[in-house]
């Protein structure tokens, strides 16, 4: 790379980069895809963070213009050579700008292991509504409750009205499905999996994995692998879309 | 396939706009405390006692809240300007770590365990403070440094000639930082913080507002790029180990006392994150990982990693480095795995 190139255009390359991962920011915010991200609590920290990246662009492209008559000025040499950290910088927020993300499928839940129910929520239950009726509970709800009060025959015979998508562990009989929902406490990378398992009058592969359903029911208990475990029984089966948000908190 | 691919890509995006904020807070803040600190009277206010030098060294990071590449240029200075070596090795170890925007980033990612976030401080404490009393048993550190440091400890030049040497020795692949290019063809005078600084205070006063900012936005467009570059990678690295390891590799290695803390810090060695955003590829391994390790990955990743090894010979001699190395990895292991055994 010759003088020229370095001193000329690495420094507009670095403003390239820099606006798109601006751009992109500010892209997830209006289109609503933080949420598919990261935990609402930090939606404005974001937001703020593409405009600043912009006006440092702008003071910059300023600053260039300014600049461009002197001769050269400062070029760097860095960790990476010349050129490489903005390309890294700017092709990873073009491949954001061109593919919109979409929430972790059923497969991500396996690998993180829904499969053990009743011990895997790690948050505490900070806004704990146990005085909501059974049937306005929500998936996360009941297996906050079932964590601080684990005795199955405790909830046998409350009405369940719950909405998650499907996962398919390997190691539940063929009439019993999981319905989970993920819950992130600060991004996407800590979205570990609750739910829990519904036993249906027909065999579970009717559900495919990861597709959305409403469950209508009442609470049984039954003998999973040799553990109790507090069980839905399936009532009604509705399929629904996506939720707008999907995580829950 | 596809369904994992949509899996690594959505993580990777996530670990990345979480952690951007972050990022150029970290630089933006190191950037603008440069300028206003005036480092010559901080330095006669520090203690002489060894072990209280290197403590209130691991504390200096509250004044400049650099991550594990801004140390070293600054760590660097202080040598130059006369600090003992335990206020010098204190700063250098715990700066990256015990900083208020580092423990922003780690509250904000284990909000849901904040002793991860209580033993980072703690550990990071620990460990800097011991390894800064050792380094002061060598009472006369130059031959453990770079002949240059060494150098202008030795005899103090005019400040602007001692920071804008001439870079001769070793690669400067490795080196971070800004050059200046010099008159002649191949020349480069290296430009750090320490020069920046510099540059800024000879400003004359008549053009200095405009240079002043000129110069402060030059250092954050390069940090910030440089900075996020490393960001990239690592999240990559990250969503991959995530979705394309199998579970049961990951969770017998993330199971076991011993073998997670020594898989987490070979991990933080290699993947250098800097330390402003490590905390998020620490989370996102939360599930699977004993608490020992993530620490170990906290605690120690700050310290060395690959890309802070390039950056410390710029101070040390290798023998000198690999005594930071060993004695730090030591210490970070046997603590994490004291947590690991008899507390979580």
């Amino acid at each position: 790379m010759n003088l020229r190139t370095q001193t000329f255009l690495l420094p507009w390359l670095d403003v390239l980069a820099i606006a798109s991962w601006g751009i992109l920011l500010l892209k997830y915010w209006l289109n609503g895809k933080l949420g598919l991200l990261i935990h609402p609590d930090y939606f404005w920290l974001v937001t703020l963070t593409a405009l600043v990246m912009l006006t440092i662009c702008g003071l910059q492209v300023r600053e260039l213009r300014r600049r461009r008559s002197c001769a050269s000025r400062v070029a760097h040499l860095t960790l990476f050579p010349p050129g490489l950290s903005s390309s890294i910088l700017l092709l990873t927020a073009l491949l954001g700008l061109v593919f919109t993300p979409h929430i972790f499928t059923s497969q991500i839940a396996l690998q993180r292991g829904v499969t053990d129910t009743v011990a895997m929520t790690r948050a505490q239950p900070q806004a704990f509504r146990s005085s909501r009726p059974p049937e306005e509970r929500t998936l996360v709800d009941w297996v906050r409750m079932l964590n601080v009060y684990p005795e199955p025959d405790e909830y046998t015979g409350q009405k369940v009205n719950v909405q998650g998508f499907v996962i398919h562990p390997p190691e539940l009989p063929p009439n019993l499905l999981m319905l989970s929902r993920f819950v992130i406490t600060c991004c996407a990378a800590d979205a570990y999996p609750v739910g829990l398992p519904v036993k249906l009058d027909q065999t579970s592969k009717a559900y495919p994995s990861d597709s959305w359903l409403e469950v209508q029911g009442q609470m049984i208990t039954e003998n999973l692998a040799g553990k109790r475990q507090l069980t839905i029984q399936a009532s009604s089966i509705r399929q629904i879309t996506e939720p707008k948000n999907p995580y829950d908190y | 396939m596809d369904q994992k691919l949509n899996n690594a890509f959505t993580l990777f995006l996530s670990l990345l706009v979480e952690a951007m904020p972050f990022l150029l807070l970290g630089v933006l803040f190191s950037g603008v405390l440069l300028l206003f600190i005036d480092e010559r009277r901080l330095i006669a206010k520090l203690p002489k006692n060894p072990m209280l030098g290197a403590l209130v060294g691991s504390f200096i990071g509250f004044l400049f809240p650099v991550c594990e590449c801004g140390n070293v240029p600054v760590a660097r200075r202080l040598l130059m300007q006369g600090v003992s070596a335990p206020v010098a090795i204190g700063f250098l170890l715990a700066a990256p770590t015990i900083n208020p925007i580092v423990i922003w980033a780690t509250w904000t990612a284990f909000r849901d365990q904040p002793e991860i976030v209580v033993l980072r401080i703690v550990f990071s404490l620990i460990i800097a403070t011991i390894v800064g009393w050792m380094f002061s048993v060598q009472t006369n550190l130059r031959p453990l440094l770079q002949p240059a440091i060494a150098l202008a400890i030795k005899q103090p030049e005019p400040e602007g000639r001692v920071l804008a040497r001439r870079e001769s020795e070793g690669s400067e692949l490795l080196r971070s930082g800004t050059f200046l290019l010099g008159s002649q063809p191949g020349q480069m005078l290296r430009l750090d913080a320490s020069v920046l600084q510099a540059t800024l205070v000879a400003t004359p006063p008549a053009q200095s507002q405009i240079k002043r900012l000129s110069l402060l936005l030059e250092n954050t467009v390069q940090e910030l790029r440089e900075l996020g570059a490393v960001l990239i990678v690592g999240s990559a690295i990250a969503a991959a180990i995530q979705v394309l390891v199998p579970r049961e590799v990951i969770l017998n290695l993330g199971a076991g006392p011993v073998s997670s803390v020594a898989a987490m810090m070979l991990l933080s060695g290699l993947v250098s994150i800097c330390s402003t955003v490590d905390s998020f590829f620490a989370l996102s391994f939360a599930s699977m990982f004993t608490s020992g390790s993530l620490l170990a990955f906290l605690v120690f990743g700050p310290m060395i990693d690959l890309k802070g090894v390039g950056l410390l010979l710029s101070i040390f001699k290798p023998r000198a480095v690999i005594y930071l190395f060993v004695v730090a990895a030591q210490l970070t292991f046997l603590l994490t795995l004291f947590i690991n055994l008899y507390v979580s």
